[in-house]
């Protein structure tokens, strides 16, 4: 496992002291003498002799060489011990359900046994291990807490990495796709964490009626689910205007009574929409309020809802034709729908305060009501159940998504903190010492030898 | 190496151009520190006294004797002539090791340029005592005669000298000797790679005519110590063979086979009655011919 891999390809400069090693061997620097009478010609198995020797210094620098340059591509030595040790330390993320903790712990005295507060925390980690790092995730939604820790988890220090889930865990708050998320070397420990009540009732929102708007509560109480309308005190207004030829006025007033026939949410007062319908046949286009960017979180959660209506989608399909306005093809309009001959149906953009939806469906047509029911809802913010739920996941869900943290994978080499460089360094560093040593000594040994050889 | 303040080193003395003026620089600081001339001088010698004939030249009348012994005796002279001195230098290629230094370290000559000097300074102090000198060097022959102008001309050969290729010892001293008239003197200057029994062989035909034989015998001190201890491709000078060894490990039987060659030159020519004199080139030229004269007056 190398942290510079690259740096291997400076290998290729071992080469280096292979040709130097060549070159300066077979060219003994020639001298001019008077005589080689003197000049024993067995001298010669001297020279070859060092030429032996200097293979071995050859050898030590090439070594030299290679060393340092695994040293400097950054190694990490996988072996058994260190896998031994990485197996024995935990890494983990304990995700936190800051908002199911709330809920549950504002829960009106009283009103509970907790539900699911007699289960005592399981041991997170098995005897023999221990917690090597960790890091806490506060989350709103269990599925972005898990996000985030994972991701953690990828670039952690090796070891057993686990993921500890720490909620009241009430339905819905954790799902089996969000367990399937999780790889499977990674192990999952629930920690339930607070109480829910055993009933919580909720004002989810205004409903719009054809009699007038109404004020809409539900009651959870274990598995049941009551639902109260009672009259709102303000009437709500209808958050739509409409802008159409006159000639359409009837059929759309028609297709709006039909939408609070059908009840829709009440929007706040602030979140309004414009909707403006576009005769296809005539040759006059209609004036179009000023485009601008969406700025507004509400109008861009708005257009992505509107978007994935799936009634709205359907029936943009069975239009015939779509709008061949060029004032609409480009920025900052967005394309909700698209009608069968691949042009744009309906269209979004945001004006000063309003969302501006264009269509180019006639006011007839049946997807003009659905199109005003997909806006009235998706401008409203109805109160999101889930985060008012009051029963828990079942102990055997969570004790079946529960498992233990699998073998410490080879790690990432960015998440090494010591890698074996060093020891590839202090290796240089003595075959360094090597060969400065068989330089100095190579000479003088050899002229001892011949020394002692003469004396014998 | 201690030098005597008057001797100029050998270094110094390789980068004089003008041969004329090394030799005497060499010769200056060579004669002052003997007190008589090195080479006998060849003139009328004293021989007996005989009584006064007449036609006698008075000027040969020993008048303090005839004061003594009131009788009348003239002196009478043996006539000698001067001595004929040929010099040998070896120019082979490998007298010219080591190679030629730069000029700006302190290396000593090549044993060629030292024998050139050697050969100039002797040829010098021959000539200024009225003797004959000649030189045959590099293929170059020049008869022995005395005189200045005949000096010059000598110089000027071994200024032209260039060494290279292989040498012929034995036959070079066997043409000096030949040429050498009447009783003379023979200075060879040579490092003697060569064969040395036929070297030998002309040495002594060269003494049996009547010459005297001098023997210079010169190397230098990388030749004697072999002081090199890497691997070496050494290639010689003279036939081109080359022979890799690490020179560290063939020095001690490098310098056994030396020791036993420049031994056994030693005594072959002190028992043939030559006179030897070992000269290594970082000797200055002055004070190695001074010792050979010193040992040439004590013999």
């Amino acid at each position: 496992m190398w942290r510079h891999p690259l740096a291997l390809l400076a290998l290729v400069s071992v080469a280096a002291p292979i040709l130097i090693h060549i070159l300066v061997q077979r060219r003994a620097e020639r001298f001019a003498f008077p005589t080689l009478r003197f000049i024993a010609p067995t001298r010669l198995a001297a020279i070859r002799r060092h030429l032996l020797e200097d293979a071995a210094l050859l050898a030590v620098r090439i070594a030299i060489l290679i060393v340092a340059i695994v040293a400097l591509a950054g190694p990490l030595i996988v072996t058994a011990a260190r896998r031994r040790a990485w197996n024995q330390q935990v890494v983990r993320a304990v995700v936190t359900d800051a908002a199911a903790l709330v809920v549950a712990e504002l829960a009106p005295p009283g009103t509970a046994p907790p539900v699911g507060a007699e289960l005592a925390p399981p041991e997170t980690i098995s005897p023999g291990l221990r917690v090597h790092a960790e890091k806490a995730f506060d989350a709103t939604t269990l599925t972005d807490g898990i996000r985030r820790g994972l991701t953690w988890l990828d670039t952690a220090p090796p070891g057993r990495r686990q993921l500890v889930i720490r909620s009241s865990f009430p339905i819905g708050s954790l799902t089996d796709s969000d367990i399937a998320a999780i790889p499977p070397g990674v192990g999952i420990v629930f920690e339930r964490r607070g109480t829910l009540p055993l009933t919580r009732t909720v004002t989810v929102g205004t409903v719009l009626t054809a009699a007038g708007s109404r004020s809409q509560s539900v009651t959870l109480e274990g598995a049941r689910t009551l639902v109260k309308d009672s009259s709102a005190a303000p009437n709500a207004e209808w958050p739509i205007e409409i802008s159409s030829p006159p000639a359409d006025r009837p059929a759309l007033d028609a297709a709006v009574a039909a939408v609070r026939a059908e009840r829709v949410w009440a929007p706040s007062a602030d979140r309004r929409a414009r909707l403006v319908i576009v005769d296809r046949a005539d040759s006059m286009l209609p004036a179009l309020p000023a485009a601008g960017a969406i700025q507004q979180p509400w109008m861009a959660e708005a257009i992505f809802r509107i978007a994935r209506d799936p009634d709205l989608q359907a029936a943009a399909v069975n239009a015939a034709a779509g709008s061949n306005d060029p004032r609409l093809a480009s920025a900052p309009w967005q394309t909700l729908a698209i009608a069968a001959d691949g042009r744009p149906l309906i269209l979004a953009t945001a004006s000063s305060a309003q969302l501006v939806v264009v269509s180019a469906a006639g006011a007839k047509e049946l997807i003009t009501p659905l199109l005003m029911r997909t806006v009235a809802n998706a401008i409203a913010q109805p109160a999101d159940l889930q985060q008012a739920e009051v029963t828990p996941i079942p102990e055997r869900v969570l004790h079946a998504w529960s498992r233990d943290a699998g073998p410490a994978e080879p790690p990432r080499i960015d998440t090494i903190v010591d890698d074996d460089r060093r020891w590839f360094w202090l290796t240089a560093l003595v075959l360094l010492a090597i060969e400065t040593w068989m330089r100095r000594s190579r000479t003088s040994s050899a002229i001892q030898a011949e020394e002692h050889s003469r004396v014998a | 190496m201690s030098v005597a303040p008057d001797v100029c080193p050998p270094q110094v003395l390789a980068r004089i151009a003008d041969l004329e003026l090394v030799a005497r620089i060499v010769v200056e600081g060579l004669v002052s520190g003997l007190h008589r001339s090195p080479f006998h001088g060849y003139s009328a010698e004293f021989s007996q006294y005989r009584h006064y004939r007449q036609g006698d030249d008075l000027k040969h009348v020993d008048w303090k004797l005839v004061a003594r012994t009131d009788r009348i005796y003239t002196k009478q002279y043996r006539e000698t002539t001067n001595m004929p001195a040929s010099i040998v230098l070896d120019s082979s290629a490998s007298m010219s090791f080591p190679a030629a230094p730069s000029s700006r370290d302190d290396r000593p000559p090549s044993k060629f340029r030292y024998g050139v000097i050697a050969a100039a300074a002797l040829a010098q102090l021959i000539s200024a005592q009225g003797d004959a000198v000649g030189l045959l060097a590099g293929g170059r022959y020049i008869a022995s005669r005395a005189g200045r102008p005949h000096l010059r001309g000598v110089l000027a050969a071994l200024a032209g000298v260039q060494p290279g290729g292989s040498w012929s010892g034995a036959e070079t001293v066997r043409r000096a000797a030949e040429r050498l008239s009447g009783r003379g003197l023979l200075l060879v200057i040579s490092d003697f790679y060569d064969d040395e029994d036929r070297m030998f062989e002309e040495l002594r035909r060269a003494a049996r005519r009547g010459h005297e034989v001098v023997l210079f015998q010169l190397l230098s001190r990388e030749e004697i110590d072999l002081p090199y201890r890497q691997d070496l491709e050494f290639t010689d000078l003279e036939t081109g063979r080359s022979l890799a060894v690490n020179a560290g490990l063939a020095r001690r039987d490098y310098k056994d086979g030396m020791s036993a060659f420049l031994e056994r030159w030693h005594s072959r020519a002190g028992s043939e009655g030559f006179q030897y004199s070992l000269v290594i080139t970082d000797t200055p030229p002055a004070l190695a011919l001074r010792n050979f004269l010193l040992a040439r007056g004590t013999s």
